[in-house]
């Protein structure tokens, strides 16, 4: 058995292949397809590039006309719209324009108004979409599958992986995790749970078995306010920073479903986000704002 | 720590049950479009054991030897289709049983038909094939051409899985259309142009028994309609109508330590010629380290006679067969397959050895003195175009 | 022997457990196939049917040959 590691760049952050094969040669073609699907998905979901689906099916949000969409997107669509019914209307496809009035490296608040103009343009269940199309009834509304895409791609890129014949290999898209077997001779990946403000120091070590994990929160894009702690997850209905968990991991079967479960945490209050993760029944792991460490990876 | 338990919540549930639905989840089993071209050459040679001077009858004689050349591509066409051609050359030369006669000592020794037989085979199989979510739909068209013998057919196959994946059923019917127009030779023939029609219907479910085990069963129907009558064999009477079933079970078990798959599948055969049989196949594919694989395998068969199956002709038989493979007899084969990958290439070597005798089989019957033995060698060559 | 084969499916169905799509890796490996070898699975089965009285089982029958 050889050890084959690849570092690349997608999805806006360092990412990592690691494999193990019988032989370097069959491995090259098997990155290469991995590589290959992560810049596929990067391409056409990212909100940055104008020539994404997503920019294309923003600009024509009011326009009149919905936008075509293959099985691929309809299938994330229906499941982004499961993600929204279970989370109770917290995980929300369309609340990304409210990060127009935020600027977290400022330090600053916006104005009420400011969030008054763009909480209407809010609102998943007022987006049309079916299996073959999908229109925002209003200019100015937008799409934004960041919340799922990097996760879905990290799933995506195993699979790939293992389509090439590749038995053991751990996708890794910057801390969102897809596993395909085991190392030879042990029962999992270990996987190093990054402490929030000590980077270099791990809050748990876990072995991953065959499955996702992925990690929600991020203790620098913070804002305080009045002394107050106000994380970079910004509640749907109100357009204000969710005073929630600071981080947040999750394992289950896909990377997919452990990154959905562990934003949905992170936008409820504390102390229901625990209860909630505590009857999700999932391996997990949290840390709150006084930086006590929670769950059952802990 | 264990294992994430997705089946606790209806939350995770929920999320689970829809993710799958995302192309990245539906490609776990070799159910989808290939994603790149294949081809492969195989060359297979089939030598059956000269037959025992106490069983013929003009001492021993050789009997048949094939040589057999294979072709095989398979491509992924346009988004959702694949399209499978398969080519095989035959070149037969040798001598086959022509009639069952009785010797001084009253046993039935076969008197052979001389090296007159010289033939070759050519048959050209196309199929395409649909994929679609949770299944896929083949058409398949074959032609077969020989000096004696022009057979045309065509088969509809589908399997379907069921929601969760872990269920897959199919079925095939095919239809076939077959000329014989024996050679006329140095050994007189039955007929000198006849026709048969086969056709048949099969349905199967597999299914996943756990994350190392499959398992499938079939069930099988085929009518044959026509001159079912062998054509070289001196005095062969046959019906003109046989009717067969066949019932069959399979199973597949991976296990970790050895990093090797069980293979077994069993058949039961039946018919209203009387023919009943069990078939056992058993193989072991074991990996080894370098991408080799060593496969052993063994494979049982015994049979019951038809019904008129008599080594000694009687003009009083309405039916009448001293065809070897109309009687009672048991078969033993075993063999070895190697495997070996190396890049985009693949070489398969494999051998198989085939004896028969009468008291193998779990049915006694007259002992025809025709019983054939032989060897099966090949070797191919594969290639994907990545 | 029908109720036999209908039998031992009920029984091996009911054994079955629930496996979910991404843990079947090792179902989809190549020696876990029904035939592992198509092109010598075809030549064995059409030099078995030609030198038995039995055919079929595994599939709907393609063509005929006027195999000796």
């Amino acid at each position: 058995m050889e050890r084959i590691e690849h570092t690349f760049k997608g999805m806006g952050g360092p990412c990592r292949l690691r494999l193990e094969v019988d032989t370097s040669a069959a491995a090259d073609t098997a990155i290469a397809a991995a590589v290959a699907e992560v810049q596929r998905l990067e391409l056409k979901y990212s909100r940055y590039l104008p020539d994404s689906l997503t920019s294309r099916i923003n600009r024509a949000a009011g326009l009149g006309a919905p936008v075509p969409i293959d099985q691929e997107t309809a299938a994330l669509l229906n499941y982004a719209n499961t993600v929204w019914r279970e989370s109770a209307g917290l995980f929300d496809l369309t609340s990304g324009v409210l990060r127009r009035a935020w600027d977290f490296k400022s330090g600053r608040c916006p104005a009420q108004q400011e969030l008054e103009k763009l909480l209407p343009l809010v609102g998943w269940e007022r987006v049309q979409w079916d299996q073959d199309n999908v229109y925002l009834p209003e200019r100015g509304m937008e799409l934004d599958f960041g919340g799922c895409v990097k996760e879905y791609a990290a799933d995506s890129a195993a699979a790939k992986l293992r389509q090439q014949g590749v038995s053991a290999a751990l996708v890794d898209l910057a801390g969102d995790m897809a596993a395909i077997g085991v190392p030879e001779g042990t029962s999992g990946w270990p996987i190093g749970i990054r402490h929030p403000v000590s980077k270099e120091q791990a809050v748990a070590r876990v072995l991953l078995p065959e499955g996702g994990l992925a990690s929600s929160g991020d203790y620098e894009r913070c804002i305080v306010i009045d002394g107050e702690r106000y994380g970079h997850i910004l509640h749907p209905r109100t357009g204000w920073p969710v005073r929630g968990l600071v981080a947040v991991s999750i394992l289950a079967g896909q990377c997919l479903v452990a990154g959905s479960s562990a934003t949905i945490a992170m936008l409820k209050p504390p102390g229901d986000a625990l209860d909630w993760l505590e009857n999700l029944g999932l391996p997990w792991l949290a840390i709150d704002a006084d930086l006590v460490v929670h769950g059952t990876m802990a | 720590m264990s294992r994430p338990k997705d089946e606790r919540n209806k939350t995770v549930l929920a999320l689970t049950s829809s993710a799958l639905l995302l192309p990245a989840y539906q490609g776990a089993l070799a159910d989808a479009q290939p994603e790149f071209t294949e081809v492969g050459m195989r060359y297979s040679k089939y030598d059956e054991d000269d037959i025992l001077s106490r069983k013929a009858f003009g001492g021993g004689s050789e009997r048949y030897e094939i040589d057999v050349a294979q072709f095989h591509l398979l491509a992924p066409v346009a988004d959702q289709w694949s399209f499978a051609l398969d080519v095989a050359w035959e070149d037969m030369s040798g001598a086959s049983p022509w009639f069952v006669g009785e010797s001084a000592s009253g046993s039935p020794k076969v008197i052979m038909s001389g090296a007159s037989i010289e033939d070759t085979r050519t048959e050209v199989s196309g199929t395409t094939r649909y994929y679609f979510d949770r299944g896929n739909a083949g058409l398949n068209y074959t032609y077969s051409d020989e000096d004696d013998y022009t057979s045309n057919a065509v088969a509809v196959d589908g399997a379907f899985n069921s929601e969760d994946g872990l269920t897959t059923y199919s079925a095939a019917v095919s239809t076939s259309h077959d000329d014989i127009d024996p050679t006329q030779g140095t050994i007189p023939t039955n007929t000198l142009s006849a026709r048969k029609d086969v056709n048949s219907v099969w349905v199967g479910v597999s299914r996943i028994v756990s994350k190392r085990a499959l398992v499938r069963f079939g069930l099988s129907y085929t009518y044959r309609d026509g001159f079912l009558t062998d054509p070289y064999k001196g005095d062969d009477r046959r019906p003109d109508e046989r009717k067969e079933w066949a019932a069959s079970a399979g199973y597949r078990h991976f296990f970790d330590a050895p990093n090797a798959a069980l293979h077994v599948d069993y058949r039961y055969f039946n018919d209203d010629w009387d023919v009943q049989s069990h078939t056992v196949d058993i193989a072991w594919e074991q990996n080894l380290p370098q991408n080799f694989r060593v496969t052993p395998f063994i494979r049982y068969y015994t049979q019951h006679e038809a019904e008129f199956f008599y080594n000694l002709e009687d003009p009083s038989y309405e039916y009448f067969a001293d065809d070897y493979r109309l009687s009672a007899f048991g078969a033993f084969s075993y063999g070895l397959r190697l495997r070996h990958d190396f890049g985009d290439w693949s070489i398969n070597l494999d051998a198989e050895r085939y004896k028969t005798d009468e008291s193998w089989g779990i049915y006694s019957g007259e002992e025809s003195p025709g019983l054939v033995d032989f060897w099966r060698y090949g070797i191919g060559l594969d290639y994907i175009f990545r | 022997m029908k109720t036999l084969t209908s039998l031992l499916m009920a029984v091996v169905l009911c054994g079955c457990e629930t496996v979910q799509p991404w843990e079947r890796g090792i179902l989809a490996k190549e020696e876990m196939q029904w035939q592992t070898n198509v092109s010598e699975a075809q030549l064995r089965n059409q030099i078995y049917a030609s030198k038995e009285a039995s055919s079929g089982g595994a599939g709907a029958s393609g063509g005929g040959c006027g195999c000796n």
